[in-house]
Parts: structure tokens; sequence; C-alpha cells
């Protein structure tokens, strides 16, 4: 009778922002980003790309509980970066990666097509 | 500012390709990708999906519910939905299925007459869209074998008559949506064979390495009588090779290491896309996400204004 629509764990509510920015009190060029309706296959990429950039000095996500339908991505760098633009240039990367990885896909498919 | 970019650039080699089924080689990126990959071709590609269904006779031995959860599953040719709007976004329209823009309407009528057993079939179901039906009905029909997915069996003088809309929908809402019957990917693993210790082995020691493997990974060279790897990804990382060559004396005989940045995906559909474009779609869809997690221009502002107010702070 009153349970949720299966449609929450996905949709972000009105009124709610995707993403929320925390800037860590103590520890300058640390930040929190609050993702909502995301999971580990978001959290994961990002975490992994925010580790190829040699200014990011910590990157980690948590999943704080599964019936919460948010990831915190925390983010530590140097002075030479911001979380911010660490957080955007990771985004970015991993976009252009996706481009990259569709069109070499569609490359091949068009080759595999054409041998058969 | 504009940092410097550590994109990756990814290859992609297909090995093998059927309409339901394809295998392939990533290489040149991490795990993190190929799980996220995998993970939205089982959860986040849509597919449609009857959703709600009227039921207008039912005296067959089913009950409704039963019979909408059966429907459900049924796959259906869903070339439209990514091109479809979810219905709870639909603005023309309030969800009765009569919407072109977000859902399409079935209808079936079913009534057993004679002393034979009927059964009602995926093929009983007629689609408002010729673009969206059951998938095994946009097979070739002259298939004798392919009769449908029997959704239940009347008895004489039993009947079924019902509509059902079909709505686009994604599988973390709910299994039925799911385009991907399976979708894995496994790390593609790497041998070392040590030359000067298998020197030393008896032939029944090298029949014993080339055995303890559960799957058939090793075999011995009818010529050289040396170890020699067959089929390396016949291997389950299940280790049994390197206990044995620990249990005959000979640790390292054989070593294993998955290449950190190569994988081999088998991607298998329901039939509701291709298998090639599941994974398609499943890239558009992760870009997708990305840039729906991208920072809100207010949020960046709000930032910046924070460290004005920090730098006029310590001015003042
Ligand atoms: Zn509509």
């Amino acid at each position: 009778m009153n349970a949720p629509d299966r449609y929450e764990r996905f949709v972000v509510p009105e009124g709610v922002k995707k993403v929320s920015y925390e800037r860590d009190t103590k520890i300058i060029n640390a930040a929190s980003f609050t993702v909502e309706r995301e999971d580990h296959t978001i959290g994961n990429i990002l975490r992994m790309q925010l580790h190829r950039d040699p200014d990011v000095l910590f990157a980690g996500y948590k999943l704080p509980h599964p019936l919460q339908y948010k990831i915190i991505v925390r983010i530590h760098t140097t002075s030479q970066s911001s979380p911010m633009q660490a957080y955007n240039q990771a985004v970015n990367d991993l976009d252009k990666e996706l481009d990259h990885l569709k069109n070499a896909f569609e490359a091949e498919l068009a080759k595999h097509s054409r041998e058969y | 500012m504009e940092g410097r970019s550590y994109q990756r650039f990814p290859t992609v080699k297909i090995r093998e390709l059927k309409d339901d089924y394809a295998k392939f080689e990533l290489h040149d990126t991490d795990a993190s990708m190929a799980n996220s990959l995998r993970r939205v071709m089982i959860a986040e590609v849509p597919t449609i999906a009857i959703d709600l269904v009227e039921i207008e006779v039912n005296s067959s031995v089913l009950n409704d519910e039963f019979i909408a959860h059966r429907l459900g599953l049924i796959p259906l040719t869903s070339g439209r939905a990514m091109s479809m709007r979810f219905s709870r976004d639909c603005d023309a329209c309030d969800g009765d299925g009569q919407c072109e823009y977000c859902s399409v309407e079935f209808h079936l009528r079913a009534k057993c007459l004679s002393d034979q057993t009927l059964d009602v079939t995926s093929r009983d179901l007629f689609s408002s869209d010729p673009s969206v039906v059951s998938v095994d009905f946009a097979e070739s029909s002259d298939n004798p074998d392919n009769r449908g997915i029997i959704i239940v069996k009347l008895r004489r003088g039993q009947e079924l008559r019902l509509r059902a809309i079909a709505r686009k929908g994604i599988g973390k809402d709910h299994a039925k949506w799911s385009p991907a019957a399976t979708v894995t990917f496994m790390y593609e693993p790497e041998f070392y064979i040590n030359e000067d210790m298998m020197e030393k082995l008896t032939p029944e020691q090298k029949i014993s390495v080339v055995e303890s493997s559960p799957t058939k990974v090793f075999d011995i060279d009818a010529k050289t009588g040396q170890i020699i790897v067959v089929d390396p990804e016949a291997y389950t990382y299940d280790d049994e090779v390197i206990k044995t060559c620990e249990l005959l004396k000979i640790p390292g005989l054989i070593e294993v290491h998955p290449k950190e940045d190569s994988f081999i995906f088998t991607v298998e559909s329901t039939g509701a896309i291709k298998a090639s474009q599941l994974v398609l779609n499943a890239i558009d869809i992760l870009k997708q996400k990305l840039d729906a997690v991208r920072l809100s221009e207010d949020t960046v502002e709000a930032d910046e204004q924070f460290l004005e107010l920090g730098a006029h702070m310590r001015g003042g």
C-alpha cells in the first residue's frame, strides 16, 4: 500500500540536486561530492580515473547504505589542483574514453560484417 | 584552468558475432570501465516490456497476477526503446497506453472450443506497433519448432481476454526490462612455464600437472614431451595447477598472471536488441550518466563566491 515507487531508486526527486559539493572544513583542497541516485557503476570508474591524476592525493567513494540511493566521492588534491578541477577532468576524460571506445567498436563491427 | 588529460584509448577486437551473442576483447582500459559497461548492459540499457495488464475475461487455471507477470517476462523487440520516452516522463499522456511516445498496446483473445488443450502463446499477442512484437514472433516464422512462448494452457470452455500496455524501462527497475541474458568478462591470463624446472620432471609428473587443471588448459607436446598451454582462456583462475606444483615440490613451475588491462567479454542478449547494439547502447547510456553527474553552474559559482569571501575575510 505505502510501498515507495520502484523508480525512486534511480530518478532524482524534484528539488534535489544531482551533485552537491562540500569543502572539507579542516583540510584545504579536500572535498566531498554527493551524487544522488548513482551507485558503483559511476562511483568506481570515477575513483579509478581520479587515481590516474598525479595531483590527486586521495580519491574514494562509498555507497553509505543500500537504501540510500546516493554515493559520496571524496577527493583530496595537491595545491597544484583542486577537487573540483580533478572531478571535472575525470568526468571529461571518461567521456572522451567512451567516445573513443564507441568509434573503436563501430569500426570493428563494420570490419566484422564485411568479413563474414 | 584546463587540467592535463589522463584519458585512455581502449581498443576492441570482435571475435564472434551473432544476433544474440557477441564475444570480444577489450584492451587498454581497466577493470572499472569493463565492470561499469557490464553493469550498464545488465541493468540500465532500456527495452520495452509489458507493464500494465487489464484482464477482461480470465477463466484459465492461472490467476490474473500470474498471467500479468508471465506477460511482463516476454521479451519484445526493442529497437525503438532508446528513442522512446519513459512513461513517467511523458507529458503527452497520462500513461493510459494510447500514447505513441511512451507505450505500445497489445491485445490477446483466446478461447478453447475443443477437447484438445489450447496453448496460448506469445503469438496470440497482437501489437498496435509492428516494430514492437514478441521476439520469437519476429524471428523466422517458418521454423516449425518455434511455437512461441507459452503463456497459459486452456481446456474446453476456458477463455482469456486482455489488453496489455508495454512500456520502456530498465533492468534496475525490474529484471523483465533487462536486455541481457548474461554479460561476463574475464581477465586475459598470461602463463609462465619455467623451462629449467620442467627439464627435471618425470613424464608422470608432467601428466599429473597437466591433468590437475579441471579445464583443458595444458597438454603435453607430442614431439618434445614438454608441457604446453593449449587454451589459456579455458583457465578459470582456480589455482589447481599451482597447488599441484606445490604438492609435487615444484612450486613456481607454472605461474599465471591476469593481464590487468585486457578483458574478454561475452554478451548474450535476450533478443530484445542485437548483442552488438547492446554494447553500443551501453556506451551511450554510460556517457549520458557521466553527463548527468557533471557539476552544475551554480555549484561552481557558489564555490567561487566562497573562495572570494574567504580571500576577502583574510584581506580585511
Ligand atoms: Zn506518453
